[in-house]
């Protein structure tokens, strides 16, 4: 009932569950071979970082921002503008919104014969 | 010397403080097929994490003695500290030089000594296999 044949293969989540269960016992299993004499809340759980002090989590991290370096430097002209036009104040905002809100009915509503 | 029993490969990390890799090189040498110390388990690691023994060349320079001293505390006990070199053993030629930190039993407590300008790799394998059956009584809890 529970397995779905496609013509092309199986799926059994039963099957499924009963791999994941004796994959974890595996693992588990090999896992105890590892050292377990560490003393915990000393050097000996840091991470081994050529013997120097593992840096800060700030210093290392790689912020998202970085990913778009490229895209945001081929299109600084537009985000420079776009960037000038966030003031952060509410006026602006408004009159932003009026002038697109003008626009739209221009280009939109005015063409198809206006609000009827 | 006797060995009673190997329970497991012997693992050691390598750090240089400062050695003119005189002795490193005849540590690579002692694992060439020459003399093929691999073929009693023991092993260089890449991490004092996974290892039981410390290797140590060099008179452990000023920007070498906290890095030495974090390797150690981070290697697992029980451990063993092996120096090869005079330079780690005395200062060697460098011996009261104004950039020195050492020598290694400044630093670190040190088990075995392997004098030598350099080694030769006999003389390092016999320093290991010294410092085996050294962590084998302190793992048994008969080392004095």
């Amino acid at each position: 009932m529970l397995t779905l044949d496609s013509g092309s293969g199986i799926w059994t989540p039963i099957l499924w569950l009963f791999l994941f269960v004796l994959f974890s016992v595996i693992v588990l299993w090999l896992r105890g071979f590892g050292r377990s004499d560490y003393k915990k809340g000393t050097d000996q759980t840091m991470i081994f970082f050529s013997g120097n002090m593992e840096p800060l989590k700030d210093m290392v991290h790689i912020r998202s921002t970085n990913l778009y370096w490229g895209f945001t430097e081929s299109l600084s002209v537009v985000f420079e503008k776009l960037r000038k036009a966030h003031t952060g104040r509410i006026n602006d905002y408004v009159y932003w919104f009026v002038v697109v809100l003008a626009l739209l009915f221009i280009i939109v509503i005015l063409p198809g014969g206006g609000l009827q | 010397m006797k060995f009673k029993q190997f329970k497991r490969a012997l693992w050691v990390f390598h750090i240089n403080t400062g050695s003119c890799n005189g002795c490193d090189i005849e540590i690579i040498a002692a694992l060439t097929p020459r003399y093929d110390a691999e073929r009693f388990g023991i092993k260089l690691v890449g991490s004092p994490r996974h290892a039981d023994a410390l290797l140590v060349t060099g008179p452990v320079t000023r920007q070498m003695a906290d890095k030495l001293k974090l390797v150690f505390d981070q290697t697992p006990d029980p451990k063993v500290v092996m120096c090869v070199g005079h330079c780690g053993i005395s200062g060697g030629v460098f011996h009261e030089s104004y950039n020195l930190i050492g020598p290694v039993d400044n630093i670190i407590p040190v088990d075995v000594y392997v004098p030598g300008c350099p080694p030769r790799p006999e003389a390092i394998i016999e320093g290991v296999a010294k410092a085996w059956v050294k962590l084998e009584l302190i793992e048994k809890g008969e080392w004095k």
